[in-house]
């Protein structure tokens, strides 16, 4: 009878992790799907957590879900690509205050064959009234996130109202997104980054890029301690600082997808 | 014969309807006394109620001149009284592993318990099958295991449901033949029957229950009355 | 077909070439189940044998409570545990969301309907003459439960293995309360998700392939065991 437990007793502290007593402290930082899946994180993670010596838990959603995170105070740092909702989270005292650290660019992209004739066009609203007026297929994010918060404005600007069968919101991150929009051969908005890492196994080609208004900047916020008393508030102010050194905008700048830049640091 | 326990006024309804409405029991050192009475007629709930398996609604214990309470009694008695179910149910373990079942929580030095335990299966002739499961026996090796399982518990008292049924005449001899030895060894033994001339030759006493009530019998050996256990 | 093939291939080097990244995934997966279902066994093994032994109003409606609780989509109890733990939340000052803990915490309580509802089953079809064999041989009511533990194991182990194929496996839950942070509370069906919205397709079936493994042998296993509990009752 006793060796049943016996046995599973030493199964489970088989598996139980050796918990490696790592006493460096811990910020939980939301990100976007889009920022971590650039890759870029792979490359400054292991230089932030060792020059600061701390461990970060990045969690990717979202825009709209790491702000509430931010919200709830699930995370200390948030660094999403949404700079109108960045700045109301600040406003309405969530964060402390929004530093602009790099920015990236969204480009469009859609099937080779071009049905709506947007190729190379230097005006995003214009692009966009193209595929309007042909009821050209478009796939959007769909999911609060700052890519969608980007194509609605740009769908706002240029006075259209994107609806329709053509018109699809998936509510998916940028992959599954680019994924739908080459299966259905539609157009869709995509920052560049995330691009970049889908170009060669995507059917779909870039058709606009470098136009006014696709600039894409990343802000980075600490939660407001004063509501969270226990977040790691310090911990995440140097973080944020870090994002502003010299080091990191060599590595921000440095870093390549299929050799072609990725981001651009900004000075604060 | 002394008196190991003695219960009055023991009722017991099922369902709504009274089923057990017994005056006096005595149970007695070292008797054999066989409990008759058609199918239904409540002699595996009497049983199970002197077991402590079951509550009656009512009833007064008498144990050592003290009257307690039915929990108390029940507490009392738990190592002294042993059920055997109609079919004895055995654990699906070895034959040794059932048998010493009872002795393991005793914390005996092991010695102990596989010398007392090879006893066990001397006694009841089953030593060739020690290390087989349980449960791959024959009716009448079963039943000798769980013969064997109760008696290395020194019980007081025996309590055997219908032990003979479904047996072929070889494995009734054998039972008959335990139960003999059981006897011999001192064990007081209450067997409930639906066929009192299989086991007449064994008992003691004869108690039959009828209408929830007990009524003692005669004896049928030797055409002589011999009442030696109360009653109603 | 020839990126699925040439993704497979890579999978399996990936697999065997003890990739860490990988290995530490399919790590966390087991430690976190296994710990929740450790958990989630004892508790709902005792309060099944309660449900099915005593009488106490209000029972059938527990155990009709607990057969439809087994229908609760993984999502739903991940946002409900992520809503409780957040740190706006009831429990947030615990500050066990996005940890192992977080996990652990939703699995038991995807795993424990589940085991309840199919041991129960298993007490109740146990043989009422285990648990008064054991007594009227002097067991003390917990002695007499383990027994009745060993001989009805089978029925156990099934629920057990059911369970346990549930939460290895599901990602709603530990999605939204672990965060699937990489190299932390990453495990393999998030990491198939993540994997697979990157277009990742040889990580992803890499883990898929493990997953699939253990799915398999888990059957098996059932197979095995319930065969058993039938032949040998």
């Amino acid at each position: 009878m006793p060796r049943y437990f016996a046995n599973l007793l030493s199964l489970l502290l088989l598996v139980v992790p050796l918990v490696s007593a790592d006493e460096r402290p811990v910020v939980r930082m939301a990100t976007t799907t889009s920022t971590e899946n650039s890759g870029l994180f792979q490359v400054i993670q292991p230089v932030f957590e060792e020059d600061l010596g701390i461990r970060v838990h990045v969690i990717a959603v979202g825009t709209g879900k790491a702000l509430e995170l931010g919200r709830r105070g699930d995370v200390d740092v948030v660094l999403v690509h949404a700079r109108p909702a960045e700045e109301a989270f600040v406003e309405a005292g969530y964060g402390v205050a929004r530093h602009e650290i790099m920015y990236n660019d969204f480009v469009m992209v859609g099937p080779p064959d071009d049905t709506a004739g947007v190729r190379g066009l230097q005006d995003a609203g214009l692009a966009l009234g193209r595929i309007a007026t042909v009821k050209a297929m478009f796939v959007s994010r769909g999911d609060d996130s700052g890519t969608h918060k980007k194509e609605l404005a740009l769908w706002k600007d240029a006075g259209i109202q994107p609806q329709g069968n053509w018109y699809r919101e998936v509510g998916q991150g940028m992959g599954k997104t680019l994924q739908i929009a080459g299966e259905t051969q539609g157009y869709t908005l995509v920052d560049r980054g995330t691009w970049l890492a889908y170009q060669a196994r995507s059917p779909l080609e870039l058709l606009v890029s470098g136009a006014a208004g696709l600039k894409n900047p990343y802000g980075i916020i600490a939660v407001n301690a004063k509501r969270f008393p226990d977040t790691n508030h310090q911990a995440a102010g140097r973080l944020i600082e870090w994002f502003q050194s010299d080091r990191a905008h060599e590595l921000i700048a440095g870093y390549r997808v299929n050799g072609e830049q990725l981001f651009y640091p900004v000075g604060d | 014969m002394s008196e190991i326990i003695h219960y009055s006024n023991l009722r017991k309804s099922v369902h709504g309807e009274l089923l057990l409405n017994i005056d006096s029991l005595v149970i007695n050192e070292q008797a054999c006394v066989a409990l008759s009475g058609r199918n239904g007629a409540g002699k595996s709930t009497l049983m199970r109620i002197i077991a402590g398996l079951e509550t009656p609604d009512s009833v007064t214990v008498t144990l050592d001149d003290k009257t307690l309470s039915w929990r108390r009694a029940c507490q009392k008695m738990r190592t002294h009284v042993i059920y055997l179910h109609q079919n004895p149910y055995l654990f699906d373990c070895s034959v040794t592993d059932n048998i010493a079942y009872g002795l393991r929580r005793k914390k005996l030095p092991l010695k102990d318990i596989s010398r007392k335990v090879s006893d066990a299966l001397d006694w009841a002739g089953i030593g060739h099958l020690q290390l087989r499961n349980a449960r791959e026996l024959s009716g009448g090796e079963r039943q000798r295991v769980a013969f064997a399982r109760a008696r290395i518990l020194s019980p007081r008292v025996l309590l055997l449901d219908e032990p003979m049924t479904n047996m072929d005449s070889e494995a009734r001899e054998q039972t008959c033949r335990m139960i003999r030895r059981l006897r011999e060894d001192g064990v007081s033994i209450l067997l409930a029957t639906h066929e009192y001339h299989t086991v007449a030759h064994l008992c003691d006493a004869h108690l039959s229950l009828q209408a929830g009530r007990l009524h003692p019998q005669p004896l049928e050996q030797d055409g002589e009355e011999r009442k030696i256990i109360p009653y109603r | 077909m020839d990126s699925l093939s040439a993704a497979t291939s890579e999978s399996f080097r990936l697999l065997f070439s003890g990739d860490a990244d990988l290995w530490v995934i399919i790590f966390t997966s087991f430690s976190v189940s296994i710990r929740a279902i450790m958990i989630a066994a004892p508790l709902a093994f005792i309060v099944a044998f309660l449900m099915a032994h005593l009488r106490y109003p209000g029972r059938r409606t527990m155990i009709a409570g607990f057969s439809a609780m087994q229908s609760i989509p993984a999502v739903v109890v991940g946002l409900t545990v992520y809503l409780v733990l957040s740190r706006s939340g009831p429990l947030g000052d615990l500050k066990l969301l996005f940890t192992h803990s977080a996990m652990i915490t939703g699995q038991v309580l995807l795993a424990f309907p589940l085991l309840v509802a199919i041991s129960h089953s298993t007490f109740q079809a146990a043989d009422q003459r285990v648990w008064e064999t054991a007594v009227t041989l002097g067991a003390k009511p917990y002695r007499a439960f383990f027994t009745l533990l060993h001989e009805i194991r089978f029925g156990l182990i099934a629920a057990f293995i059911a369970a346990f194929g549930r939460i290895i496996a599901e990602v709603g839950c530990s999605m939204m309360v672990g965060g699937n942070i990489l190299g932390y509370t990453r495990n393999i069906p998030t990491a198939i998700a993540l994997e697979t919205s990157k277009g990742e397709f040889s990580q992803a079936i890499a883990l898929g392939i493990v997953l699939l493994s253990m799915a398999l042998f888990l059957n098996g296993l059932l197979a095995f065991f319930q065969g058993r509990g039938v032949m040998s009752s």
